[in-house]
């Protein structure tokens, strides 16, 4: 007697809307799903295939937004970009491990994300506008990569780092060239998610720099020698 | 109320009467605290993958119903498994809750989701009883272990290893154990690595052979009453987990007791709804993972029930 999954629901396409040629805002309907920001859904492209991908909607919002990188050769990614409104998607209950709201009245936060790494980022902003970070750091290869680049700059201490173009207005280089800015302290907690090489390396800066562990989290989206 | 089994449940597909256990103790009780994890190996004998949910999270009441229910039939230590138990919201308050009766040992990848708790977890040592962790180190190569764990996660999971150890908890490590593998050696390629993580050479090693995915029916020999008395001695039979232990896993919405931590792919082994219904309930060595017991000695329990005897813990 095997025992049968279940619980996965069905959600429905709203829109795709494409960034670049690789990059998409995929957008379900929201059903009764309730999250906290730093959630993600696992979605499925049939019974055997799923990723995980971390919501980038606020808690209060209709839908549910996913900021989504296609993977060369990914089966999951390329599948989603070719939904059309209407079609079903099936997706698992909310879950994570990262949970950048989660700093008591007493402590602040700083965010570190690169490429699709916002989108954690970007739901806790539009969830709790009012406890905004005391830096957020955001770094990509090219300027039109950088996801909802207004609503980050309204923040008092946003920085974008575009590593392969120079883009006005914006750091050159990469989003470690920014670190000696970063505001230090035993009551700050620092969020990083994206590429495992920026994670490692923040993390180690912010550990010479007598950060303790506990208060560094992290969250990997994506391996450095895969998108190579 | 008895429980209803298949048909295969007695007796072997040769009709022989089926091998089993009549369980004795309640010294360990395991909880699953569901299969999702924030890894994807191929090998999972779970299944287990991010938002998995073959078994779904265990909350809090659920977990606080079976604690207070093991106390009170004399359990000795309370374990955890999962997936990845620190995927699970509620496993904080889980594990904070079970420490103030019983020791408790938590299985763990010791990668993200307890790297971004361990402030957490640090309080966890000022809890009335001690908390052990088993991390699982697959090879003693760190490109063996990432190459179905994901980059860098070797060097994440020694590293929180040994973060562990000097935080005060115990530790261990779990491993697999190819066939025919020399496993003396095996276990002394380790010790540079838990030099570097600073934690001592002894350190208690768990092996694991092949298990499969669930669901899976692999040829196995079948285990006939006869081979438990021919082939195994009595202290052997009490060294099957499901002589000593329990485990609670949640599907569809219901928690069940099942006979040990290796077989929540089968229905038939759901012994019920409470420890008291399944704590006598006579467990049948059907499983394919039966086999790695009966052949291997394998348990995911550290010591066994040993020290539950020498202790001299009443029959259940």
């Amino acid at each position: 007697m095997i025992v049968e999954r279940f619980f996965m629901q069905t959600l429905k396409v709203r829109k795709i809307v494409h960034h670049t040629a690789e990059l998409f805002e995929l957008q379900l309907e929201r059903g009764d799903i309730r999250f906290k920001p730093g959630n993600c859904l696992a979605l499925c492209k049939d019974q055997v295939e799923s990723r995980p991908y971390s919501i980038s909607s606020g808690v209060t919002e209709e839908l549910l937004r996913f900021l989504i990188r296609i993977i060369p050769h990914g089966e999951v990614s390329s599948w989603l970009a070719k939904r059309q409104p209407g079609d079903e998607v099936r997706a698992s209950e909310p879950f994570g491990w990262f949970r950048p709201e989660q700093v008591k009245p007493e402590q602040d936060s700083v965010f570190i994300a690169t490429g699709t790494g916002i989108a954690p980022f970007l739901s806790t902003l539009r969830s709790s506008p009012e406890r905004p970070p005391l830096a957020c750091l955001y770094g990509v290869s090219l300027a039109k990569e950088a996801f909802a680049l207004e609503e980050l700059e309204s923040l008092a201490n946003f920085q974008l780092a575009v590593s392969r173009d120079a883009a006005e207005n914006h750091f050159h280089g990469r989003v470690t060239g920014l670190l000696t800015q970063l505001p230090l302290g035993p009551q700050i907690h620092y969020y990083l998610c994206g590429l495992d090489d920026m994670i490692d390396e923040v993390s180690e800066w912010l550990e010479l720099h007598n950060i303790d562990y506990t208060q560094i989290h992290r969250e990997v989206f994506f391996y450095a020698d895969e998108a190579r | 109320m008895p429980m209803k089994h298949a048909d295969n449940w007695l007796v072997t597909s040769k009709d022989e009467k089926r091998g089993y256990i009549q369980p004795q103790l309640l010294h360990e009780f395991w909880f699953h605290t569901g299969t999702s994890c924030n890894l994807r190996c191929p090998f999972c004998l779970e299944g287990s993958k991010p938002g998995d949910d073959r078994l779904q999270f265990i909350t809090l009441d659920d977990a606080i119903r079976f604690i207070d229910e093991a106390v009170a039939l004399g359990v000795n230590k309370f374990s955890f498994t999962g997936g990845e138990p620190f995927v699970n919201p509620h496993f904080t308050e889980i594990l904070d809750y079970a420490l103030n009766f019983k020791p408790c040992l938590v299985l763990t990848n010791a990668t993200e989701p307890l790297m971004n708790q361990f402030a957490r977890v640090k309080e966890f040592n000022s809890k009335p009883h001690p908390l052990n962790f088993r991390i699982s180190l697959d090879h003693p190569d760190p490109a063996k272990h990432d190459e179905s764990r994901g980059k860098g996660n070797f060097k994440k999971a020694l590293d929180t290893l040994g973060r562990l150890y000097h935080a005060g908890f115990g530790v261990s490590i779990a491993r697999l154990m190819p066939a025919g593998e020399n496993s003396i050696a095996v276990d002394r390629a380790y010790e540079p690595f838990f030099r570097q993580a600073g934690v001592p050479l002894d350190i208690t090693i768990i092996k694991f052979p092949e298990f499969y995915k669930p669901g899976s029916l692999p040829e196995v020999p079948e285990i006939t009453e006869d081979c438990m008395t021919r082939y195994l001695s009595e202290s052997q039979r009490d060294g099957f987990m499901c002589n000593y232990s329990k485990m609670i896993v949640k599907q569809n919405g219901q928690c069940g007791v099942y006979a040990c931590t290796l077989v929540d792919d089968d229905a038939d082994y759901n012994l019920g709804n409470t420890l008291n219904q399944a704590i006598t309930e006579r467990v049948r060595l059907k499983h394919h993972r039966c086999y790695s017991c009966f052949a291997f000695g394998a348990s995911c329990s550290e010591g066994g029930c040993e020290d539950a005897k020498e202790e001299g813990q009443a029959s259940a």
